[in-house]
């Protein structure tokens, strides 16, 4: 059998020859079919690699695998935020049951509880410790105790006080400078406030009336101090215990995990950094950042010049926490630091702050290594509790109090806003904040407050009031819930009641029975997610929930990798259209050159799928030759990226996109099978119309003499 | 001798929009094994149209034509085709080589599309008819490396390389200069000799005439007649 074979050879020797002989045109349609291959290659292979990062981000964070919530919900679920605010969800009202249910798949690991939302968390205030100082030694005083170490600790706290409300009046005064008439009328009140507070016949009279004027201060003037401290933060209510074993990349970095079954907040790392922490000391951060993995100077880049000015200007945060003692600490160790005689603390900082790319590293050692352990960094330390105010479902205002034990990081991905934003709160004190009520709770508590008569039931007691502190249903007063702002911020000093509600152990039983917003599941072989979904799918009408993966649990964050595939697809679909109306088009023109040879192929004998087959195996070899080549193109293009250390993260988005820092793509298999595919594909469509020329060239072709 | 080629009273007419025009009106012809027939007529006299009816390239508006003792007006494309394949060899007033391939691929061309030799055998035959045509230490070259001459004796190799019964040429001289176009219709009276196959060919070159050991007369689409050369010597 000689003929297919020499058959084949031949029609290769024509292909080969040809492609040769037309060499422009070849090189034409072969570089088209090169960098779309390569293109392909390359962008699929960053696509599929972002989309593991991705799905690594947000599997490891707080997707998990799948994801369900109440199918009565008016928004989709959006585990990082919707449209400028969280999603409106129903509450998942009896999580034990729909946890009991969905456990009984047989693929399902683990099934979390959560409930994400903002509030506002009223940072430490500085005013305020400074008044608990002080309050306690005139507690002493008013007692009768008269020792030389008492006086001079008191004087010093006074005097401190007394700073510190001067530089409020000073930042009032030059914010007045900038306010319209209405703000300043409305601020009128609090104006005439703090002008008494700075007053010298105010201190002249403090001793006169110590817990009057005390309480003055607390009153009207530290809620003034306090708005600039207060941040959002955003939380997920969940049964941390369940949450840090399904959630591999969280870790506690600073502090404890909260203890089993306790109350307790864990802090986001990067959410501590970004808002906690001194502004002075952020802003430090970021010029090393900026100038150690950026490689941006201060001298060449305008951003970093207005932070090293913004840091000289705003020196009250420093001053404020240095009370007199400490004060005259840091001008010695600054004066040694920075090699100066000067006295006055505020010119030193701002000496200490006016860096330039020659001084950064040393100043910067000076800052943390001298100045920074006679500061409070961070505005929330360890330990602290913290008073969270957002509005519940049935819109007031709640607040609840809750204590920190610690910052919590999610690991590879510790400088991504969109995952370090993320506290963690117990599911009881989430609940609490939440503030819903079942029909049957809220009629007990009607109940109850009616044998309590009129007795007020307290917000931090209300559950110990009213099940004697164990019976285990999760309640809030609709009473206390109606607290406004002044009554919280009045209620600083009472944190000490909730002390044994800080204390309770809750059981597991305790804390599934109750309120969630939705639930993570996590499966035991990921691979069979698509079965899996299926199969609560089926289950989860009944419990009224809707089940969603990953991706679509994410909201927009998910949709953007589908964005980027859409904006790579469109962009290949692109390439690729205008290679096949360029590679058809040229292969008619050498077809219609070539009429009087195939017409004479035909003379001699060839039969018409002979000269088709002709026409084919030639496209099909350029594009396979350059499709291939183009392929290994790509794959050389993701290997140099990966040998030149990936695409790097160049803000907190990508950060979380990538996984890490950088971004190293790997070679899909499957880009490459797409790819070669659809180079196949095309160079069948475009030889296709070419192919069907020379079918129809008749025999007679062969005789027409040509000139 | 029996007749390789009957054309029986066969009429060809083209159409041209609504026009009609006929260029072979009611042609007879019998062409026996091993003669070699040269048809002669002025421009456009109906040559061409003949010689692709006989070469079953085409066929005729009525009548019939018979090769190889098949009707070719009965025969599918796919079948015209092979009968070419088997039975006839072309040569082409332009050479009509494939530019791409070599002396000896061009010449190798009918045998790939038979299929029916090994490589050896293959390679066996194209040299000895390379040979024959006078081009054996031209077998690497390309088309375009021959002189035009070179390239019809080519095209004579490539004809004859499947041993067909009938070999058609549709003035086969008319790109050449008249000595080389008679050392041509040597090179095919000599193959004519020595394996008795049949030649026709068209031209219109009274020199090349003389050569053939017959004519047919033909004009406007008519034979006129059938005449024996006189051998020159
Ligand atoms: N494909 C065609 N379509 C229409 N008319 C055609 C076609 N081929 C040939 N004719 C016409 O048929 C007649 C015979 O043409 P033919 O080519 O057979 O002449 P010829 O004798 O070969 O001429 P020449 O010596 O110039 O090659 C001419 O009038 C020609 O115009
Ligand atoms: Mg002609």
């Amino acid at each position: 059998m000689a003929s297919p074979v020499g058959k084949i050879r031949i029609l290769l020797g024509i292909a080969g020859r040809n492609l040769f002989a037309s060499r422009a045109r070849t090189a034409i349609i072969g570089a088209i079919l090169l960098l779309g291959t390569a293109l392909v290659v390359a962008g699929s292979s960053l696509v599929e690699s972002v989309d593991r990062g991705m799905r690594s981000s947000i599997q490891g964070s707080l997707g998990g695998h799948l994801q369900v919530y109440s199918a009565a919900s008016k928004d989709e679920l959006a585990l990082y935020g919707g449209m400028g605010r969280e999603p409106l969800l129903e509450p998942i009202v009896d999580f034990a049951r729909v946890k009991e249910a969905l456990s009984r798949v047989p693929n399902v690991k683990r099934v979390v509880p959560m409930g994400i939302d903002q509030a506002l968390v009223a940072g430490g205030n500085q005013l305020d410790i400074g008044l608990e100082k002080l309050r306690a030694d005139v507690r002493f005083l008013e007692g009768g105790d008269r020792s030389a170490e008492l006086l001079r600790r008191y004087e010093a706290h006074k005097s401190h006080l007394r700073r510190m409300i001067s530089l409020l009046w000073d930042e009032l005064q030059a914010s007045r400078a900038l306010a319209d008439d209405q703000l300043i009328r409305d601020r009128k009140q609090a104006n005439e406030d703090l002008a008494r507070a700075s007053s010298p016949a105010f201190w002249d009279g403090f001793e006169k009336d110590r817990l009057g004027s005390l309480e003055f201060l607390e009153n009207r003037v530290a809620p003034q101090a306090m708005e600039g401290t207060t941040t959002f933060v955003r939380y997920v209510g969940t049964d941390i215990d369940a949450f840090m074993e399904a959630f591999d990349r969280a870790y506690v970095v600073e502090g404890e995990r909260v203890p089993k079954g306790q109350r307790g907040i864990l802090l986001g790392k990067w959410y501590a950094e970004e808002y906690l922490k001194l502004k002075s000391a952020r802003r430090l951060d970021k010029l090393k950042d900026a100038r150690d993995y950026q490689r941006r100077t201060i001298a060449a880049d305008a951003e970093l010049q207005r932070w090293v000015k913004e840091n000289q200007s705003q020196l009250n945060e420093i001053q404020m926490q240095l009370d007199p003692l400490q004060a005259e600490e840091a001008v010695a160790r600054l004066q040694k630091g920075l090699g100066s005689s000067e006295k006055e603390l505020g010119k030193l900082l701002s000496e200490l702050l006016r860096t330039s790319d020659a001084d950064f590293d040393h100043k910067y050692r000076l800052y943390y290594e001298q100045l920074a352990p006679l500061l409070q960094l961070y505005s929330i330390r360890v330990g602290d509790t913290i008073t969270i105010k957002a509005a519940s479902r049935s819109g007031f205002i709640n607040s609840v109090n809750v204590k920190v034990y610690g910052f919590v990081h999610f690991r590879g991905l510790e400088k991504s806003r969109l995952a370090g934003v993320m506290s963690l709160l117990d599911l009881m004190t989430w609940r609490d904040l939440y503030g819903y009520l079942s029909r049957e709770q809220s009629e007990e508590m009607t109940a109850l407050r009616a044998a309590a008569g009129t007795r007020q039931v307290s917000r931090e007691n209300a559950e110990a009031e009213l099940f004697g502190g164990g019976g285990g249903v999760e309640a809030v007063s609709q009473k206390a819930a109606r607290i406004d702002e002044a009554a919280v911020l009045a209620d600083i000093g009472g944190r000490k009641k909730s002390d044994d509600l800080f204390d309770r152990v809750y059981t597991q039983e305790e804390r599934d029975r109750g309120v969630a917003l939705n639930a993570a599941i996590l499966l035991r072989d990921p691979s069979r997610l698509r079965q899996t979904q299926a199969e609560l799918e089926k289950a989860a009408p009944g419990l009224g929930l809707k089940v969603v993966d990953w991706q679509k649990a994410s909201g927009l964050v998910g949709q953007s990798v589908s964005l980027f595939r859409m904006v790579l697809y469109t962009a290949v679909l692109i390439i690729f259209a205008v290679a096949l109306v360029i590679i058809n088009n040229a292969m008619v023109m050498a077809t219609l050159q070539r009429v009087r040879e195939i017409g004479t192929m035909r003379a001699i004998g060839a039969q018409r799928r002979f000269v088709t087959a002709m026409l084919l195996v030639e496209t099909a070899a350029v594009s396979l030759l350059f499709g291939a080549g183009g392929a290994g193109l790509g794959a050389f293009a993701v290997w140099l990226i990966r040998a030149l250390g990936g695409i790097p993260a160049g803000n907190d988005q990508l950060y979380f996109f990538f996984s890490g820092p950088a971004l190293l793509p790997t070679l899909g298999t499957t880009s490459v099978a797409i790819s070669m595919a659809l180079v196949l594909v095309v160079s069948l469509i475009s030889g296709f119309y070419p192919a069907l020329i020379a079918m129809k060239v008749s025999p007679v072709e062969a005789m027409a003499s040509d000139d | 001798m029996s007749a390789i080629v009957s054309v029986t009273n066969v009429s060809k007419i083209y159409k041209l929009g609504k026009t009609e025009v006929p260029a072979l009106r009611g042609v007879s012809l019998e062409i026996d094994q091993g003669e070699f027939l040269s048809v002669a007529g002025p421009s456009g006299s109906g040559k061409t149209t003949l010689l692709n009816l006989v070469g079953c390239v085409d066929t005729p508006t009525s009548g019939s034509v018979v090769v190889d003792g098949k009707d070719t007006t009965a025969l599918s494309e796919r079948a015209l085709t092979s009968l070419r394949l088997d039975s006839i060899g072309f040569i082409f007033q332009s050479f009509n080589l494939v530019a791409v391939l070599s002396v000896f691929q061009n010449v190798e061309f009918p045998l790939l599309l038979q299929g029916r030799l090994g490589k050896k055998e293959r390679a066996d035959r194209v040299n000895g008819l390379l040979e024959a045509v006078g081009l054996g230490d031209h077998a690497r070259h390309r088309p375009s490396e021959l002189s035009g001459g070179q390239r019809q004796r080519v095209a004579v190799a490539r004809a004859l390389v499947g041993r067909p019964k009938l070999v058609l040429a549709d003035e086969p001289t008319a790109n050449l200069d008249s000595q080389t176009g008679a050392n041509i219709i040597d090179l095919m009276r000599d193959m004519n000799r020595k394996d008795g196959t049949t030649f026709l060919f068209s031209t219109h070159d009274q020199k090349v005439l003389s050569h053939a050991n017959a004519v047919i007369r033909i004009a406007d689409g008519q034979l006129l007649g059938r005449e024996t050369v006189a051998r020159a010597g």
